[in-house]
């Protein structure tokens, strides 16, 4: 069993090749750092499939919960058991003791829907003590075999067991609903001063120091994600191939749309069945797939490994469409 | 975890990485009698770095005042709660010169003592919320009253404060990376500055939480963490005024108190830095029971009660603080270089000159030379060159009145 991965390794992973791991310092053991072993159990996939229904409709013009609400009306669901990450340092989580997850699909584009209890709503992560709520479905990249003879790891992937993974954030639904589709830091702080007066009508406008903005600010110059003003969607499109790998796409296929009430979240991602992404996994109508997922409460801090996760791949099944 | 050394400490610790060190590694002395709370340092590195949105509450340099200032508000107090076990000491009996010069710590660092608890997490720490970065000089020049009827006199006062200058460590063993689960965060080999990656940084605060100086901070704008850069290109020779040779960083040239030095710890025994800090043990690192091996070194304030530097400088504060106040011929040279250039020196050297001024303080007889000390750059070519006593100019009769 391999149990972890040397991380410098990685670099030469083929399809993780933009992974960039500069670290001087080096990990320590040939398993990662933090690492714990995992079960056997962990390696089985669950008995129960989920069902990715075949249902004609029209797309939606706004694509928002209630307007799906009748799509998903006869999916049956898949009730996943959520725990506390512990393998991988950090370990955290264990608020969310489980999610209800549907999917359906039209021929043409696949959608999951989630749904979990949580007290807080937490769609904002300006602050520096505030953390977003989020949600994430993984996916074993290309056509692969689970069983504890043949290990698929459900944490992440592994070292040449790729994932693909959908990770929806709150916050990014929050930055879509606002002007330049990103929360800027006055919504967290109306009052605060600050030199930069946006208004370039106003007396004190400096062109240059208002330029400035992007080339001063690490993670936009970067080109990260997170970062970029106008990303057009509330789901981030990953890989990953174990723990601390996690890597955004160049190519961002999938969105997803919410509903926050009662204290509960719906949560919808969608996607296209078939993309062009290479890095991107694929679903036919009529044939089988493997999906996990995680929970982050913000409320409780979670973040990174603090989540709430199922350990086990969960069997799907996509019906044929009628044409088929 | 592994075990690595760790001088400060006398002794091996645990650590999630091997211990590899840089080929030379970013330090920088910090004489805190001189420093006057100018915050020129602090202005310095704001207007190079975090002036911009979203950093309003960033200051990579900060100067505060001891014992009640801290920025974030009582950041060392909360981070010494976290690594206290009720039995924190040092055993000083026996020192090695190159491996436990300031004696053995016997307490748990912040690594250690997240094992201990078994948080299942590198190190122990906290975020500091918003509201304890807002007022970064929160408690200035407050003193602190030991005895409040009692007038002040050496070698301790009763009544005291003192200003602590801090930015980034450049730590050995940066807590920041240890915590960091995307290795976002990168020590560098060339010269041990520590990095945030800010393409691979996913905003998850672990370093604002687990680097016990508090040195990383979160930008809201970008959903990021950003940290003290220790100026790299200056320090790489970018700009154009050293004319590509390492140029100290913004906040140690803009020193008007000129109580910063700033240069690389190597193996050299000429290298001014390295002889201060290695050889003759005048500078000390701040909290050195944390276990990061941190890169800024303090010459402690002498006024201050011992105790309670002990407590921020470990067991060679007494040492260093009697050094300090009879200063040997080598170490008043060496000395005489702080802010005398923008690039970095990387080798001193005494050409002797007489002796012009002979007194006693507490009892210890001191003499002074006036000698010459010439700092080299890296390409060995001299940068600078200064006698211990400065030169006095006396203005002409006729300009008695200009300015
Ligand atoms: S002082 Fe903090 S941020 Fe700087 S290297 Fe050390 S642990 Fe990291
Ligand atoms: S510029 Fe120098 S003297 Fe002024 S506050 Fe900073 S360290 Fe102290």
């Amino acid at each position: 069993m391999k149990k972890g991965f040397s991380l410098f390794k990685l670099c030469s992973a083929t399809l993780l090749g933009t992974v960039f791991l500069s670290a001087a310092l080096f990990a320590a053991e040939e398993t990662a750092p933090g690492v714990k072993g995992m079960s056997d159990e962990e390696f089985t996939p669950t008995k129960e499939v989920l069902n990715v229904k075949y249902v004609q409709m029209d797309k939606p013009y706004h694509m928002d919960v209630e307007s799906l609400k009748g799509a998903f009306k006869d999916a049956g669901a898949v009730k996943v058991v959520l725990q506390k990450q512990d393998k991988a340092f950090p370990n955290g989580g264990g608020s969310v003791a489980g999610a209800e997850v549907k999917a359906i699909h039209d021929g043409i584009t696949i959608y999951f829907q989630i749904t979990w209890s949580d007290p807080t709503k937490n769609a904002r992560t300006i602050a520096v003590q505030e953390f977003r709520d989020a949600a994430a479905l993984m996916f074993p990249l290309g056509a692969v075999e689970i069983t504890p003879a043949e290990h698929f790891s459900p944490r992440m992937g592994d070292r040449e067991k790729p994932t693909n993974l959908w990770h929806w954030k709150a916050d990014w639904e929050a930055d879509l609903l606002v002007k330049g589709e990103l929360e800027d830091v006055e919504v967290q702080y109306p009052n605060m001063h600050d030199d930069f007066n946006f208004n370039p009508y106003s007396a004190y406008y400096h062109r240059e120091l208002i330029t400035s903005v992007e080339v001063l600010s690490g993670g936009r110059a970067a080109n990260n994600l997170l970062s970029q003003p106008g990303r057009g969607r509330t789901v981030e499109d990953l890989n990953a191939e174990g723990f601390g790998t996690l890597t955004t796409q160049d190519h961002q296929d999938v969105n997803g749309c919410s509903h926050y009430e009662d204290g509960v979240w719906t949560v919808i991602m969608y996607r296209s069945l078939i993309t062009q992404d290479p890095h991107d996994v694929q679903f036919v109508p009529g044939g089988n797939a493997f999906f996990n997922m995680a929970v982050w409460n913000g409320g409780e801090q979670d973040r990174n490994g603090q989540k709430n996760i199922s350990t086990q791949w969960h069997p799907a099944t996509l019906e044929k469409v009628a044409w088929q | 975890m592994t075990l690595v050394h760790n001088w400060h400490l006398g002794r091996r610790m645990e650590y999630p990485y091997f211990e590899s060190r840089p080929k030379r590694q970013f330090a920088a002395i910090f004489n805190i009698n001189r420093c006057i709370a100018c915050q020129t340092c602090t202005m310095a590195c704001k207007s190079a770095w975090t002036y911009n949105k979203g950093q309003e509450h960033m200051w990579w340099n900060n100067v505060e005042t001891k014992p009640y200032g801290g920025y974030p508000q009582s950041w060392d107090v909360k981070t010494l709660k976290l690594i206290d076990n009720g039995e924190n000491t040092w055993y000083t009996d026996e020192k090695d010169e190159k491996l436990s010069p300031y004696g053995v710590y016997e307490g748990d660092t912040i690594f250690e003592a997240a094992s201990k608890k078994n948080i299942n997490q590198w190190a122990v720490g906290y975020i500091p919320e918003d509201k304890e970065w807002r007022s970064p000089n929160f408690g200035e020049d407050v003193a602190k009253s030991n005895k409040p009827d009692e007038y002040s006199s050496l070698p301790e006062h009763s009544r005291w404060f003192f200003y602590i200058q801090r930015l980034c460590n450049h730590c050995t063993y940066p807590g920041c990376l240890a915590a960091c689960p995307r290795k976002a965060i990168y020590k560098r080999k060339e010269d041990g500055i520590v990095l945030i990656d800010q393409k691979r940084c996913r905003g998850y605060r672990k370093c604002v939480e687990q680097c016990p100086y508090k040195k990383p901070m979160y930008r809201g704008l970008t959903r990021v963490s950003e940290k003290c850069i220790a100026c790299y290109p200056r320090v790489e020779g970018k700009d154009p005024l050293t004319k590509g040779r390492p140029m100290e960083t913004r906040c140690m040239a803009a020193c008007v108190g000129q109580i910063r030095l700033q240069g690389f710890l190597d193996d050299n025994p000429k290298n001014p830095v390295t002889w201060l800090i290695r050889h003759d043990k005048l500078a000390l690192p701040l909290y050195p029971q944390f276990g990061t091996e941190p890169n800024i070194y303090y010459i402690p304030p002498r006024w201050a009660p011992r105790a309670y530097l002990r407590q921020m400088f470990g067991p060679g504060v007494d040492e260093a603080i009697d050094k300090f106040m009879v200063p040997s011929r080598e170490r008043l040279a060496v000395m005489s270089l702080f802010r005398m250039a923008q690039s970095i020196i990387f080798e001193y050297k005494i050409e002797e000159g007489p002796k012009v001024f002979e007194t006693t303080i507490h009892g210890k007889k001191f003499e002074m030379y006036n000698d010459t000390v010439i700092g080299f750059g890296e390409d060995g070519q001299e940068i600078v060159r200064t006698t211990i006593e400065e030169p006095i100019h006396i203005r002409d009769p006729k300009h008695y009145n200009s300015i």
